[in-house]
C-alpha cells in the first residue's frame, strides 16, 4: 500500500515535472542565437534561399503555435523531422539512447564493481596506512577528468599495445566485437566515477560501523568483518544507491566527452551536433528523452531504496 | 579501405544542405559530372568526352559518352544534362549562382546537348566540374538526402550519421572500375581521435588531418606516409570597412603591416600551408605572390597608425569557436596591441552565431574565418557581402575575367583584380591551409591536393 501511494506521488511529480520542463526547453532554445535557417544552408546562402527554408520548417509561425504543435507530437510519440538528417526524430533519438544506456550502464557497473569493494577495504582499514594509500588513490582518481582517463587508456591499450581498438561502436549482436568497442569508453567513465562512489561507500561504512546496531553486533562475538559483511553492508549501500542514481542521470549526458573521443554514437554526441546545427526540433527531443530517463532513474532509485531498508518502506 | 576525416555530413543532398563534407564524400565517387579537375586543377572529360565553346562565350557544346548508366540503371542521355542543370534553381546551398549564367540547356541529340548562356562566364567548366555540376536521375530526387544515385565508380552503401559511410565499388562501372571493393570515410570529430585510429589501425589514412603537433612524429615513422598538399582555403581577416577608422585604407595597410604572419601560421597550424599575401591561392590558375606587397614591420605600423589619429582605438573582433581561428586571433590580438590598437576578442559558435551575427548583419570591426569555397575572390566585387568591399575598379576587372574566351586574357583581368584588392587591403589574407594526407605505408592514390571537389577514391590502391 505505502508501496502504492509512493508510486503514485512519484508519477504525478513525473507528469508535472515533464510539462514544465517541456516549456523550459521550448523556451530556452528559442532564445538561443543563431538562425536554424542559416545554420542549415552554410555561409554562402542567399537571402532567399534562407526565407524559404525558415517558411518550410514552419519558423516563421508563432512561438506558441509551434509549442503546442511540438507538444502535441510528443503525447503522440512523433519526436518530428530532424532538420538536417530530413529523417524522423524519434528512431535516431532511441538509437543513440540505446548506445548511451549500454555505455553509462557499462560505465557503471565498472564504478560500482571497483567502488564497493575498495570503498568497503579503505573504510576497514581506515586507520592503518593501507587503508589511508587506498583512500589517497581514490582522491586522486576523483582528480583525473574522464577524458584524460580515456587518453591515457586509448595511449596504453589501442595505439601503445593495440589491444582494443581506439574508437568506434558496434551493435550488442556483434558479440566479442562490441565488449571490445566498449571496453575503454566504460573503463573512461568507470574508473573515475568508482573512485567517486568508493568515497561515498567508505564514508558510509565509516557512519554505519559507529551505529549502536554494530556495536551490539560485534558484542554478540562477530568479528568485525562479520559485522560489516551481515549486518553493516546492507545499511552501508543506501546512502550510496542514491548517489549511484544521480550519478547514473549525470552520466547520460556527462558522457559526451568520452562518446566524442571514442566516435560513440551516442545521446551527448547526438546532442552536441544537434546544438552546432541549430537542429532544435532533435534537441528539444533528446532533452526530454533524457529529462524523462532522470525521471524514471529517480523513481528506481526511490523504490530500490525501499527494497534495501525496510525502514524507508514503514516511514513512508 | 577506411579513410578518416574530420567533418561529417549532416545528410546526403548536397542540393539543399550546407557544408563541404557532404560532395566531398560523393562527387567522383557516387555521383559525376561532364567534366571534373585533375590534381593540377586543369579540366579534364569524364562524362563529357569532348566539348566546343563557340567565338562568343555564350554556347558551349558537349558530347556525352556513350553506354553510361545510372546505379538503379536510368540510362544517362542528354536529357539528363538538361534536367540536372535546368534543376540548379532550386539548390538552396553551394552557391547556384555560380552557374547563374546558364540560361537554358538544349538538347541536341541523345549524346550531344547544348549550354546555353545569358552572358559570358569564363569559370563555366570550372563549376561544372564541382558540386553544381553533378548530374542527378530524375527519378531519385525524392530521397536525395538518404540515397545516393549516381553514374560514379562507387555506388552508396549506407550512412552512419556522423560516423561512417560505406562506399562499395559499382562493378558496371563505365570506365576502370575503382581498386577497391570497399571504401569508406570514417567521421572524426576530434584530430586527436582521428590520429589514434590512424596508429592503431582504425582507419588506413586521414584526409586533411588536423592533429599539426603530430605530424612530426608520423613523419619520421616509416610505417606512414604524410604528403602536405594545397586546399583552396583562403584564412582571411577581414576589416570592416564601416568602422569609421577601419574606412581610411592607410589604417588598414597599416594593420596588414602589423600583422606577424610567421606567428600567425605557427600558432594556428604549426608553420604547415603558405602564407598569402592576397586572396588567391597557389593552384589558382592567375595566383601572384602578394606577400611582399605590405611586409610585416611592427614600427611603421605603429607610426602609421599613430599619423592616422586611430592610436588607442577600440576594435572588436569576433571569432569563430574553431581552433585555427582562435590561436590565430590570440596572436593577432597581440599583434595589434603592440601596435597601439585596443583589441577586444568576442569568441562566436561557428556556423550558427558567426554566420548570423558576423556575416549576415555584419557587426563586426575585425573577424577571421577560413573560406574554403574555391575562387570566392569575385565576392570583392559584390559590395553587400560581408567584406564590404566597393571598388569600380575591381568590378570591372572582374567583369574582363568572366567574358574573356581565352586562358591569358582571364588570367591577366584576375591578375589585375586581385593586384588592386590588394593594394586596398580589405583584409589582410593571413594563409592557405595545408592539405595533410597520412596513409599507412602500401596505401597509395589518395588525391593529395584538395580543390574543393570530391575526394575522388577510385584510384587508391592497397596493398599489404
Amino acid at each position: 500500500m505505502a508501496l502504492a501511494v509512493t508510486v503514485a506521488r512519484r508519477l504525478g511529480v513525473f507528469a508535472l515535472t515533464a510539462v514544465v520542463a517541456s516549456i523550459l526547453v521550448f523556451l530556452l532554445l528559442s532564445v538561443l542565437p543563431g538562425d536554424v535557417a542559416r545554420a542549415q544552408l552554410g555561409m554562402n546562402a542567399s537571402d532567399a534561399a534562407v526565407a524559404q527554408l525558415r517558411a518550410e520548417l514552419g519558423l516563421d509561425r508563432p512561438a506558441p503555435v509551434r509549442y503546442l504543435d511540438w507538444a502535441g507530437g510528443l503525447l503522440t510519440g512523433d519526436l518530428g523531422t530532424s532538420y538536417s538528417s530530413r529523417t524522423p526524430v524519434a528512431p535516431q533519438v532511441m538509437d543513440a539512447l540505446q548506445v548511451s544506456l549500454l555505455l553509462v550502464g557499462a560505465g557503471m557497473l565498472v564504478a560500482v564493481l571497483i567502488a564497493v569493494p575498495l570503498g568497503t577495504l579503505a573504510a576497514a582499514r581506515a586507520h592503518r596506512p593501507d587503508g589511508v594509500l587506498l583512500s589517497a588513490i581514490s582522491q586522486v582518481g576523483i582528480a583525473v577528468p574522464n577524458f584524460l582517463a580515456a587518453l591515457l587508456l586509448v595511449a596504453v591499450f589501442a595505439v601503445g599495445l593495440g589491444w582494443l581498438p581506439s574508437s568506434g561502436w558496434q551493435p550488442p549482436t556483434a558479440g566479442l566485437d562490441f565488449l571490445r568497442h566498449l571496453a575503454l569508453p566504460a573503463l573512461s567513465l568507470g574508473l573515475v566515477r568508482g573512485a567517486i562512489l568508493s568515497r561515498y561507500m567508505r564514508a558510509s561504512v565509516l557512519d554505519v560501523a559507529d551505529e549502536d546496531f554494530m556495536r551490539t553486533a560485534r558484542a554478540g562475538g562477530l568479528t568485525p568483518a562479520a559485522a560489516l559483511r551481515r549486518h553493516g553492508l546492507r545499511n552501508a549501500l543506501v546512502p550510496v544507491v542514491t548517489v549511484t542514481g544521480v550519478e547514473f542521470s549525470a552520466l547520460i549526458i556527462g558522457a559526451v566527452v568520452i562518446e566524442t573521443v571514442f566516435v560513440v554514437p551516442g545521446l551527448g554526441s547526438l546532442l552536441i551536433r544537434s546544438v552546432s546545427a541549430r537542429d532544435l526540433v532533435q534537441v528539444q527531443a533528446i532533452v526530454m528523452v533524457v529529462v524523462l530517463l532522470v525521471l524514471v532513474v529517480n523513481l528506481l532509485v526511490d523504490l530500490l531504496r525501499t527494497i534495501i531498508d525496510p525502514r524507508i518502506r514503514r516511514a513512508s | 579501405m577506411t579513410i578518416g576525416i574530420a567533418a561529417a555530413p549532416a545528410n546526403l543532398d548536397f542540393t539543399t544542405q550546407g557544408g563541404a563534407a557532404i560532395f566531398e564524400a560523393l562527387l567522383g565517387n557516387v555521383y559525376e559530372g561532364l567534366v571534373r579537375l585533375d590534381q593540377d586543377g586543369e579540366i579534364q572529360p569524364l562524362l563529357a568526352e569532348a566539348w566546343e565553346v563557340s567565338d562568343d562565350g555564350l554556347e558551349y557544346s558537349f558530347t556525352l559518352r556513350e553506354g553510361v548508366s545510372f546505379h538503379d540503371g536510368t540510362p544517362f542521355d542528354a536529357e539528363i544534362v538538361q534536367f540536372s542543370l535546368e534543376r540548379l534553381d532550386e539548390w538552396t546551398v553551394n552557391t547556384p549562382g555560380n552557374l547563374g549564367a546558364i540560361e537554358r540547356v538544349d538538347v541536341v541529340s541523345e549524346l550531344e546537348v547544348a549550354v546555353v548562356l545569358s552572358e559570358p562566364d569564363y569559370d563555366v567548366l570550372f563549376w561544372l566540374a564541382g558540386p553544381l555540376g553533378a548530374m542527378f536521375s530524375p527519378d531519385s530526387l525524392d530521397s536525395l538526402a538518404t540515397e545516393a544515385n549516381g553514374t560514379g565508380p562507387f555506388t552508396f552503401g549506407e550512412y552512419q550519421e556522423a560516423v561512417r559511410m560505406t562506399l562499395l565499388r559499382n562493378e558496371d562501372y563505365w570506365g576502370d572500375p575503382a581498386e577497391v571493393g570497399e571504401a569508406a570515410f570514417a567521421y572524426y570529430a576530434d584530430a586527436a581521435a582521428a590520429a589514434n585510429a590512424l596508429r592503431s589501425g582504425g582507419v588506413d589514412a586521414l584526409l586533411r588531418a588536423e592533429a599539426y603537433d603530430q605530424i612530426g612524429s608520423f613523419e619520421s615513422d616509416e610505417d606512414f606516409d604524410v604528403a602536405v598538399g594545397t586546399s583552396p582555403g583562403v584564412v582571411v581577416m577581414t576589416l570592416n570597412a564601416a568602422n569609421e577608422a577601419l574606412s581610411d585604407v592607410e589604417v588598414r595597410r597599416a594593420i596588414t603591416a602589423a600583422v606577424d604572419k610567421e606567428a600567425v601560421l605557427a600558432a594556428a597550424t604549426g608553420g604547415y600551408g603558405t602564407i598569402l599575401g592576397g586572396p588567391s591561392v597557389p593552384t589558382d590558375p592567375y595566383f601572384t605572390d602578394f606577400t611582399g606587397e605590405i611586409p610585416f614591420d611592427p614600427d611603421a605600423a605603429a607610426e602609421a597608425l599613430e599619423e592616422a589619429g586611430v592610436a588607442g582605438a577600440s576594435l572588436r573582433f569576433t571569432v569563430p569557436d574553431r581552433p585555427y581561428a582562435e590561436a590565430a586571433a590570440q596572436v593577432i590580438q597581440d599583434n595589434l596591441t603592440s601596435a597601439g590598437l585596443d583589441v577586444t576578442l568576442a569568441i562566436q559558435e561557428f556556423p550558427a552565431v558567426w554566420v548570423e551575427q558576423t556575416m549576415t548583419n555584419q557587426d563586426f570591426d575585425l573577424t577571421i574565418v577560413n573560406h574554403v569555397e574555391p575562387r570566392n575572390v569575385v565576392n570583392y566585387a559584390h559590395s553587400d557581402y560581408y567584406w564590404g568591399f566597393d571598388d569600380a575598379e575591381t568590378a570591372a576587372s572582374f567583369t574582363r575575367a568572366a567574358e574573356a574566351t581565352d586562358d591569358d586574357e582571364h588570367q591577366a583581368a584576375m591578375a589585375a583584380a586581385t593586384e588592386r584588392i590588394v593594394s586596398e587591403a580589405p583584409g589582410v589574407w593571413l594563409y592557405n591551409p595545408p592539405h595533410v594526407v597520412i596513409a599507412r605505408s602500401g596505401l597509395e592514390g589518395l588525391p593529395e591536393n584538395d580543390l574543393g571537389v570530391g575526394m575522388e577514391l577510385a584510384r587508391v590502391t592497397v596493398s599489404e
